[in-house]
């Protein structure tokens, strides 16, 4: 397999502080309410515990992309050396189908540049032999950089609840499952 | 649909519509029949052209850069947006070369089938897979059975009276199909997905949906059986009607990403 970069992320660390998305808007300073890097909590209905776990989210850098196979003007490109799904802005047209079309909401509106925009995955960073500003700030190691070429965790998963599975766009994010705390009632104790 | 309203595009899906299904009832209504057009067929095909040159020009103010819109026909090989800008490019150009030359059969038969194929391409623009409710025929259904109500509805201002009883079974049975269409196709998202329901939830709460059906279909088909004929003030209606329908469509379908972290 080819070198294709992705982002590792693993929910029994998480601990939902959001310095990774801030890191990512320390380093570009996007406009108010533009947002590459969110971290979602768990919805009850999948996480049932009053302390919640959280995926830290942005572009899934897929395999085949739906945004660079929906743009018009061919705004978007694949880096063959890592598979990262660049946006090439100065060529955006601002016509918005790639917004509506990535499954995860990645690419935002810039309203002052009226052009769409999404999280590089730091690819200047990484050509200077740096990681990206949202793998480097996090504080327990819960977010990484992985290759999927020589990633062989068995314990991770491609699609966990809470993660729309598309298979036909293969996004390249991988998971760890928050596991629900074991909790030991006491029965002589009301 | 997410991140924002578009009303130019609601604007121009519409007229675009209205424009192809002119063209379709025009080249129905002519099969079979005398090689000779219709008395009015010029003006009736120069007015497709120019409703959906207006379309056209309206769908450039949704872009944040209109200055770019030229370069939007260079990813043919994948993106439908592309393939739609430049079929949609040719039509209205086709239209007004049959307009000019007074509806030859063979353009007529080709602007059809080009309407057809154009309606096609625009049903897959927006069947994405970040709109589950919609990642299907659903979007060309919708806008074929648009097209057909629409078109059958302003033909009735251009076709001669010996035609107009065809024109009135067309919009009809077009009605009847539009209302099974809307009504069922969000009761059938009701069993699909967690983002399905929520979108079947969102039209059926939606004002603008129970609108559609009530002044743009419902009202519309029991004028036409009641009167027996296609009153002149009825596409005006039509029209009415399938804007609020597409402002449902825009605005209701609910997005893949709105519940990331939940139930998908
Ligand atoms: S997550 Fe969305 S924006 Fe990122 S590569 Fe995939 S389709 Fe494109
Ligand atoms: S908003 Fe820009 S990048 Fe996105 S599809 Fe349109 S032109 Fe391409």
């Amino acid at each position: 397999m080819k070198k294709q970069l992705g982002f590792y992320v693993d929910a029994k660390r998480c601990i939902g502080c959001f310095t990774c998305a801030m890191a990512c808007k320390n380093q570009y300073q996007q406009e108010p309410g533009v947002i590459w890097r969110q971290v979602y909590p768990l919805k009850e209905e999948i996480y049932p515990h009053h302390e919640r776990a959280f995926y830290s989210l942005a572009c899934n850098h897929c395999e085949h992309p739906a945004c660079l196979e929906v743009c018009p003007v061919d705004a978007y490109s694949k880096r063959p050396q890592d598979g990262i799904v660049v946006h090439h802005q100065e060529q955006c047209i601002g016509c918005g189908n790639c917004i509506r079309s990535c499954p995860y909401g990645a690419p935002r509106f810039n309203p002052v540049q009226k052009r769409a925009e999404k999280c590089s995955l730091c690819w200047q960073r990484l050509d200077a032999g740096l990681d990206p500003a949202c793998v480097a700030s996090c504080p327990t190691n819960a977010l990484t950089l992985i290759d999927l070429a020589t990633f062989a965790d068995p314990g991770a998963v491609q699609f966990p609840p809470g993660f729309p599975k598309m298979g036909r766009l293969n996004p390249s994010t991988r998971f760890r499952q928050a596991e629900l705390p074991k909790i030991i009632k006491r029965e002589d104790v009301s | 649909m997410t991140p924002s309203f578009e009303l130019p595009l609601v604007i121009f899906t519409i007229l675009s519509q209205q424009a192809i299904g002119l063209t379709l009832l025009y080249a129905l209504r002519t099969a079979g029949r005398s090689a000779r057009p219709e008395p009015s067929a010029r003006i009736q095909w120069l007015a497709s052209a120019g409703i959906l040159a207006l379309g056209l020009v309206v769908s450039l103010t949704h872009l944040g850069h209109p200055e770019g819109a030229p370069r939007a026909v260079i990813h043919l090989s994948t993106a439908w947006l592309s393939r739609e800008a430049l079929l949609f490019g040719l039509l209205v150009a086709l239209m007004a070369v049959t307009g000019f030359l007074g509806a030859v059969r063979a353009l007529v038969i080709a602007a059809a089938a080009a309407g057809l194929v154009a309606l096609f391409v625009q049903g897959m623009v927006y069947a994405p897979p970040s709109f589950p409710a919609v990642n299907n025929a659903l979007p060309f259904a919708f806008f074929l059975v648009t097209a057909i109500i629409l078109g059958a509805g302003t033909a009735s201002w251009f076709a001669p009276q010996d035609r107009q009883p065809f024109l009135r079974r067309i919009l009809v049975g077009a009605l009847v199909a539009g209302l099974l269409l809307f009504l069922i196709s969000p009761c059938i998202w009701l069993s699909g997905g967690a983002i399905m329901r929520l979108t079947a939830v969102a039209y059926f709460a939606s004002t603008l949906y129970w609108a559609h059906i009530g002044v743009g279909l419902i009202l519309p088909l029991l004028v036409v059986l009641a009167v027996r004929r296609i009153p002149v003030w009825l596409p005006v209606l039509l029209l009415a009607g399938a804007l609020c329908g597409r402002l449902v469509f825009y605005v209701d379908t609910v997005h893949s990403a709105v519940n990331l972290g939940g139930v998908y």
